[in-house]
């Protein structure tokens, strides 16, 4: 059984009672981004508009400030249970959730690296004595609970319809933003409140890169990462697409780097390391004769964490000791550059259980070639 | 308005010489140096949510990852850009600014370059406020005590609200696009379609006529609050009470719209208020003279228009200087701004109607919607 929303903060509040701090205070700006986790979506479930503070006291109690102070019913419909504070400028808020003399408590901060210069400034101000609280906020938070999961599923039901989908409408012709765009609208329109489609293409990618005007050409390879949000929580599908037909060192190229995930799904085990799961991807291919192709600036890991909450935990790479526990979630992509074919891009959601790594998708990558 | 940020800018936003000369770029850069006459380097730095001083200066959008544009005085500017040196390439089609590189370091990177400039002069800032806080801590380090560094804000904020003829073209363009999807939007409610899938037609209507973005917010509960799409949603809304925006080549246009199959008195109060605060429009409007304009409607005022009557818009939704309530602003004449009425009744039933102006010595020029606002 996978943690409740109610045992995670729990977890969370246990961290903190380990600590003299007096409470969390947790921040983010509303500038939503795959890589930048937001610890006040962690602590009261909230994808909030505007900046957003939440205070977790001692006791388990849930402040959230919320600006713009029209979107506070959003909040109070999403978090019952959670005190909402409605403000039009997150300090001003904050003051008022904290009370006057915060001079005298122990407080521990979340978020501050990430916010505005603008913000922090003021925050750390307010809070002059900060203690960094990351650490209580988001390693509690690195398995999800099960509504997350329930949502990655969810997240990667609508990726999969939205690939079947490009396979459908992409054709010589029409700009890398058209498709793009076409893809993160058709995502809505089956549930999801974003997408983060990052698409492009050409006969011989350097890398996957945010699509721009460039009109598809018969022959080129496409690669894109599919990323849904459901309700607040990624999962993401990596695929390569020819706009014709496949030349056979693409597709033999390309067995190479589903090869690569296959072994990063068997190394994906619990008490495995994060670094362990890309030292068996690199394997594969480093036996092949690619390994100097397994570093930057071809590529620099080999997957990665799915917020938007915790983004834990994180990075398949070499440089991430982070053991497995059931409950994660977490990409394991190859995502290869390799000189015969360019970028290629092969990659699924996988949730950590007791017997291993299982990915979310119904189907597994494969090399697809759209008949022009 | 504040919408709910994507993960990721999808859309077009390639630089077109023709939509946008690199002379009218040239214009703004001079125009920069001569409100900072003791700089010799301007740091600009814009992420997916804040940039548009860097688009305004570079065209750039960041669609990704952060940028950081390293402007000299004299001499080519570069621009610093997330990602790694694989990602430039793509990055190139969205700025005439050649020199690319990577923002990994962007701390050390920019104390270099700055280092290199003209001796004893100064640095312009623009958009630190917006940078992180970790980014901006870095570059207060790397780059001393001995350089002096002026905020260079206010002063572009001040350029950027004057449009020229040619954004005044393009907000028009962008208009017209947002026109298109807000009448889908009213197709899609009257047909009896509900809230989100009205949403979602208006959305498709606007990308389909090359709108680089689409956002918007919408009711449930007869115009009282705005909410982002989360699910979608089977229930109909009658009267439905949206907030479309639409950007094009940068610049943005957003409107508040109603949809409803009966007589909306309501609709009608909100717009008379506009239709009043219109008619004053002129150089030099006050915001206590929209205010009063506001509050001497028969009726409460909506929250989101009490004490908020709109903003300046360009590129970006909510440019400075904010139409609030007790504020000193007034109106400039050239700027365009998105002005709003709205009202609450007992109820607890909301509307909101708005306009989009270019201010111009004989009064409002119409920019939105492009019928004009009936009583």
């Amino acid at each position: 059984m996978s943690m409740t929303f109610a045992q995670r903060l729990a977890a969370i509040r246990a961290r903190l009672h380990a600590t003299p701090l007096d409470c969390v205070v947790a921040l983010h700006d509303g500038a939503h981004f795959i890589e930048k986790p937001d610890p006040v979506m962690v602590l009261t479930g909230f994808k909030a508009l505007g900046t957003v503070a939440a205070v977790l006291d001692r006791a388990g109690a849930v402040t959230l400030v919320v600006t713009p102070s029209w979107d506070s019913e959003r909040a109070r419909e999403a978090c019952p249970s959670i005190k909402i504070v409605p403000a039009d400028d997150v300090i001003a808020g904050l003051k008022s959730a904290i009370g006057s003399g915060t001079e005298r408590f122990a407080i521990g901060v979340a978020g501050l690296t990430a916010l505005p210069h603008g913000i922090a400034r003021r925050l750390t101000d307010l809070v002059s004595q900060g203690h960094d609280a990351e650490a209580i906020v988001f390693e509690p938070a690195q398995c999800k609970t099960d509504t997350e999961l329930a949502h990655a599923r969810e997240a990667t039901r609508i990726a999969e319809l939205g690939y079947k989908h490009l396979l459908e409408v992409a054709r010589p012709g029409m700009t890398e933003d058209e498709l793009a765009m076409e893809l993160r609208w058709h995502s809505k329109s089956l549930g999801a409140e974003d997408n983060f489609v990052l698409l492009c293409a050409g006969p011989h990618n350097k890398a996957v890169a945010p699509s721009n005007g460039r009109r598809m050409q018969a022959g080129d390879i496409i690669v894109c990462e599919i990323t849904p949000s459901y309700r607040g929580q990624l999962a993401q599908i990596c695929r390569t697409i020819v706009l014709g037909e496949a030349a056979p060192v693409l597709r033999k190229k390309y067995q190479l780097i589903i090869s690569s995930m296959n072994a990063g799904f068997a190394a994906a085990v619990p008490g495995a390391t994060m670094a362990g799961v890309c030292q068996a991807m690199n394997a594969v291919l480093e036996a092949e004769g690619y390994g100097e192709f397994c570093h930057p600036p071809h590529i620099r890991r080999h997957g990665h964490g799915l917020g938007f909450g915790a983004t834990g935990p994180g990075d398949v790479a070499l440089d991430n000791a982070t053991a497995l526990e059931p409950d994660m979630l977490f990409m394991i992509h190859p995502n290869q550059y390799l000189p015969e074919t360019g970028y290629l891009l092969c990659g699924e959601p996988a949730v950590l259980t007791p017997q291993g790594a299982r990915a979310l998708t119904r189907e597994q990558a494969a090399l697809a070639e759209i008949a022009l | 308005m504040q919408t709910m940020h994507p993960t990721l800018l999808i859309g077009p936003g390639d630089w077109d010489p023709q939509q946008m000369p690199r002379e009218d770029y040239d214009a703004r850069l001079a125009a920069l140096w001569r409100d900072h006459d003791n700089a010799s380097g301007a740091i600009v730095y814009g992420d997916s949510r804040d940039h548009a001083a860097l688009a305004y200066l570079t065209h750039f959008t960041p669609k990704l990852e952060a940028a950081m544009a390293l402007i000299p005085r004299r001499g080519e500017p570069q621009i610093l850009i997330g990602g790694g040196i694989n990602m430039l390439p793509a990055a190139k089609p969205l700025t005439f600014v050649s020199a690319l590189a990577p923002l990994r370091n962007a701390a050390k990177s920019a104390a270099d370059w700055a280092r290199g400039l003209e001796a004893g002069t100064g640095l312009v800032m623009i958009g630190g406020e917006a940078m992180p806080h970790g980014l901006r801590s870095a570059l207060e380090c790397a780059l001393g005590t001995n350089i002096h560094i002026e905020s260079g804000d206010a002063a572009l904020q001040a350029r950027m609200r004057k449009k020229s003829p040619r954004e005044i073209r393009t907000l028009r363009k962008a208009c017209a696009i947002l026109d298109a999807a807000t009448t889908e939007l009213r197709h899609a409610a009257l047909g009896g379609d509900c809230a989100t899938d009205c949403i979602i037609k208006a959305e498709r209507a606007a990308l389909q006529r090359g709108a680089q973005d689409v956002r918007s917010l919408f009711s449930v509960d007869g115009g009282r609050t705005l909410r982002p799409f989360d699910v979608p949603m089977a229930q109909r809304q009658d009267p439905l009470q949206v907030y479309l925006a639409v950007r094009h080549n940068g610049y943005w246009a957003e409107g508040f719209v109603r949809a409803s199959t009966t007589e909306d008195a309501l609709e009608r109060k909100a717009k008379a208020i506009l239709h009043d605060m219109l008619a004053e429009v002129k150089p030099g409007l006050s915001c206590r003279r929209l205010q009063e304009i506001a509050y001497a409607s028969c009726g409460t005022l909506h929250p989101l228009a009490d004490g908020m009557f709109g903003s300046s818009i360009g590129l970006s939704l909510d440019e400075p200087p904010l139409l609030k309530r007790d504020s000193e602003a007034m109106l400039e004449q050239d700027a365009a701004y998105s002005l709003r009425g709205g009202l609450i009744d007992k109820g607890g039933t909301g509307a909101i109607v708005s306009s989009m102006i270019a201010v111009t010595a004989q009064g409002a020029a119409v920019l939105w919607p492009i019928d004009p606002i009936d009583e």
